[in-house]
């Protein structure tokens, strides 16, 4: 179970959002890879990635000698979920409401 | 808490309109954004009792929501509660939706929908510094 106000007040870091936005855009990473993705050190970026697994954001997976990380599709799922904002929602059903009375109305 | 008002301007007579939007058959020709399945759709507003209804995106996040219809009033109006499920099934917090149908004179009808006592997200959103841009751009990536 996602609770957004963690995964929130996780990604409000600029680092961990970095971090996030980077294992959207490139999938699995490794945290040696990670490190490139801002000027901090690896202790620091450890505590990031501990945040960020702990808010149930990303997960992570041993491969060998690697530990390899990834966003939680979950995570992605409750954002998304959260977002779809009840205006966007009524707009677009009313718009589909209006084409099919149209539809119906030229058929008689 | 805050309040949504939509209105829109139908071609079509207060009762045909009155119609699509509270009976299920013609409900489910726009419940929904487009491209938004709705596996679950069991809401008729023709009538007062509770309401579900279950759609998924094209990932297969599924978004469910229920609540109770609580008035209508043909063809003039419908008032039903409005409550989102997470993902263990809780409803969270509830809404109140109303849709009012008034014809116009001259023909047509004017349709007005009021979403209230919806969470204030906006308000707070704008507590934390670039957030809302940072829930776009996850958006776009998602794309």
């Amino acid at each position: 179970m996602q609770n957004l106000p963690n995964t929130f007040a996780a990604l409000g870091d600029a680092t961990r959002f970095a971090i996030v936005e980077r294992l959207l855009n490139e999938g699995e990473l490794s945290a040696g890879a990670l490190q490139t993705t801002a000027d901090i050190s690896p202790p620091a970026i450890s505590r990031h990635l501990k945040v960020l697994r702990e808010a149930g954001v990303i997960e992570q997976r041993v491969d060998a000698q690697r530990r390899l990380y990834a966003v939680r599709p979950e995570a992605v799922q409750a954002i998304s979920a959260w977002t779809m904002s009840h205006r966007e929602f009524w707009e677009a059903s009313l718009d589909r409401l209006e084409a099919a009375m149209k539809r119906e109305m030229n058929l008689k | 808490m805050s309040d949504l008002i939509i209105e829109r301007r139908f071609d079509a007579d207060a009762a045909t309109v009155f119609a699509y939007l509270t009976r299920p058959e013609h409900i489910a020709k726009w419940w929904g954004p487009e491209g938004m399945a709705c596996p679950v759709l069991d809401v008729d507003l023709t009538k007062t009792g509770a309401w579900t209804s279950t759609m998924a995106n094209a990932d297969g996040a599924r978004f469910k929501v229920s609540g109770v219809v609580e008035a209508v009033d043909p063809p003039r109006s419908v008032a039903f509660t409005w409550g989102w499920h997470d993902e263990a099934d809780r409803r969270g917090p509830e809404s109140r939706v109303t849709f009012e149908v008034t014809p116009i004179a001259e023909g047509g009808a004017v349709f007005t929908l009021t979403h209230a006592d919806l969470p204030d997200d906006e308000s707070a959103a704008n507590h934390t510094e670039g957030w809302t841009s940072a829930l776009r751009k996850i958006e776009r990536l998602l794309a």
